[in-house]
């Protein structure tokens, strides 16, 4: 499946010089990953101070700031369970639905064709539509929610703190569950049919065929969806942008959404240092994820 | 056949909020706040449409009335979206044909670089790169947009195509080349024509991830340039709801053409080339 192809013979490109080849991709890494990281570095030790209207230098005050900050540990809780719930949920659903659907049956094609319609909706726009069915006054989900007596007739979804945050989460479930369906089919369809038959016959039960050799043998396909949605997920600014801009109070401000709202309060210093927070977590995560669960590109 | 049946009831209720988007797109303001909400039966109503194309009542067009210039808003994704999507392909083809092709000391470094790139949180390149357009004159401006929406997509250009390249034969381009062929004719007459499917993925690819870019398009544009998915985003208050439903509905249908075009490789888009359907 990995593009990972021995070289028997040196390429002719090896004698090449690879920088024209290069050189475009370099130079846009460099002027859009490089120098922000640093500019970030620059920014966390800076503050716009109104008094004097400039960006002075404040030392460690940022750090300090973010490590005392309620709202920051706040947020790099909705943060953590944000993505971990989320990678859960959809995992799950997602293998499930996968199992369900993989078939050569050509009513499977079109319900795949279904699914990855969801994907493409830009998440601003999921957001938007979300919003609209989960209004307190006009909303299908808190309507439904009360006719049958989950919630009492004046609570709320989104302006409920405990609640609120589940608002956010299912357009997130509902929007990428699908990836992950997509993802496994992809991963299941791949799979050599010989191992399943002999463990059939050998009279093996569905669950012990699915823990013994699907999941081993899907191994490497959940480790990159879990990658990629893992860094998409802790990244999340546009759903709780347009549900509940962080709302109610400070209950769904998830890091990425900190930092920006930080950044319009002309806190431009402090916002920087945790977008920065944000990067090196993911940075450090997501390589080490690579390594150890062996992903190959 | 039970297996059918529950596949298709989920496909129903993936598919129920894009139904219900669009069939609010049509609904009249009375049937659109209705509880129990009516799914079938309602009233077809195009006021919504005519007020975001800018039509006015006896169907003369009239940009004006179009209140928040929607129709402009469309164009300026389209313009972000295929201008960075060319580039982005300008830049990735050479690259990905490079990495899938040659074996150079810091290979593995330069992959990890673009994976790392793909991690950034975009707020993390935003707020550095408001500070650095400020001074250069890019806030507010295609350009700068086209530009980064450009490295956002690099990753995934970069290694999607190099998994394309990776499929064609090595011998038809180290044949060629022993014919005394140079290697970027070799590329340009050879190796692309070979790989136009996969370019053509990546290319829709690239504008569907432009598209639904939020943060940055939300600070880089302000005033002049506002990407689909800002100006929806605005668009949150109760009486513009019939409003918000036409306009995304009209926004995201070129998007659902687009992903059945290439249905087959958007897995592999998804997963940068690594899972293949």
């Amino acid at each position: 499946m990995a593009a990972q192809k021995s070289y028997s013979l040196p390429s002719f490109m090896n004698s090449d010089s690879s920088l024209p080849w290069l050189l475009p991709l370099i130079t846009m890494l460099i002027v859009f990953a490089i120098i922000p990281f640093f500019y970030n570095i620059y920014l966390s030790f800076h503050e716009f101070v109104p008094a004097k209207r400039a960006l002075l230098f404040v030392g460690w005050d940022n750090w300090i700031r973010l490590f005392t900050d309620g709202v920051f540990w706040g947020s790099l809780k909705v943060s953590l369970y944000y993505t971990f719930m989320c990678l859960l949920i959809q995992l799950v659903l997602g293998m499930g639905i996968a199992l369900l659907i993989d078939s050569d049956d050509p009513g499977f094609g079109i319900i795949r064709s279904i699914l990855t319609l969801t994907l493409v909706i830009p998440p601003a726009i999921a957001g938007m539509i979300f919003l609209i069915m989960e209004d307190a006054n006009y909303g299908l989900i808190p309507w439904l929610l009360k006719s049958v007596g989950l919630i009492g007739p004046e609570d709320t979804i989104l302006a409920d703190p405990t609640l609120a945050l589940w608002g956010v989460m299912i357009v997130d479930i509902w929007q990428w569950t699908p990836f992950m369906v997509l993802i496994l089919v992809a991963g299941l369809r791949s799979l050599p049919s010989e191992p399943f038959e002999s463990a059939v016959i050998d009279g093996a039960r569905p669950f012990q065929v699915f823990r013994r050799l699907t999941l081993p043998m899907l191994h490497k396909v959940i480790a990159v969806a879990i990658l990629i949605r893992g860094i998409d997920l802790w990244r999340m600014v546009d759903y709780v942008f347009v549900l509940t801009s962080g709302g109610p109070g400070t209950a769904t401000y998830t890091l990425s959404l900190y930092s920006w709202q930080r950044f319009t309060f002309v806190q431009w210093g402090y916002g920087a240092t945790i977008s920065l927070f944000s990067l090196i977590v993911i940075l450090i995560v997501g390589n080490a994820f690579i390594h150890f669960a062996k992903v190959k590109w | 056949m039970i297996r059918k049946i529950l596949a298709f009831s989920i496909a129903l209720i993936f598919i129920f909020p894009i139904f219900f988007l669009i069939t609010s797109s049509f609904k009249n303001n009375i049937d659109l706040f209705s509880l129990p909400p009516k799914l079938f039966l309602f009233d077809i109503d195009f006021s919504a449409y005519e007020r975001v194309f800018g039509f006015s009542k006896l169907l003369k067009f009239d940009p004006s009335y179009s209140e928040l210039y929607l129709t402009s808003r469309i164009l300026d994704s389209l313009i972000v979206g295929i201008g960075s999507s060319s580039l982005t392909l300008i830049i990735g083809i050479y690259a990905g044909y490079y990495i899938s092709r040659a074996n150079f000391k810091y290979k593995n470094l330069l992959i990890m670089s673009i994976l790392s790139a793909r991690m950034m949180p975009l707020i993390s390149i935003a707020i550095p790169l408001y500070f650095v357009y400020e001074k250069i004159n890019l806030l507010d401006t295609y350009v700068g947009l086209i530009l980064i929406h450009t490295f956002i997509n690099l990753p995934l250009a970069v290694l999607l195509l190099k998994s394309f390249f990776d499929e064609v034969p090595k011998q038809i381009d180290e044949n060629a080349f022993i014919d005394g062929a140079s290697k970027i004719k070799i590329l340009h007459k050879l190796i692309i024509p070979c790989a136009k499917g996969g370019i053509a993925v990546t290319f829709i690819l690239s504008i569907i991830f432009s598209w639904t870019e939020f943060i940055c398009a939300l600070m880089i544009g302000q005033m002049k340039i506002k990407t689909i998915p800002i100006q929806a985003s605005i668009m949150k208050t109760i009486p513009s709801w019939d409003m918000m439903a036409a306009f995304t509905t009209i926004s995201i249908i070129p998007l659902f053409i687009m992903i059945l075009m290439v249905r087959k490789h958007f897995v592999r888009g998804l997963t940068l080339g690594t899972v293949k359907e």
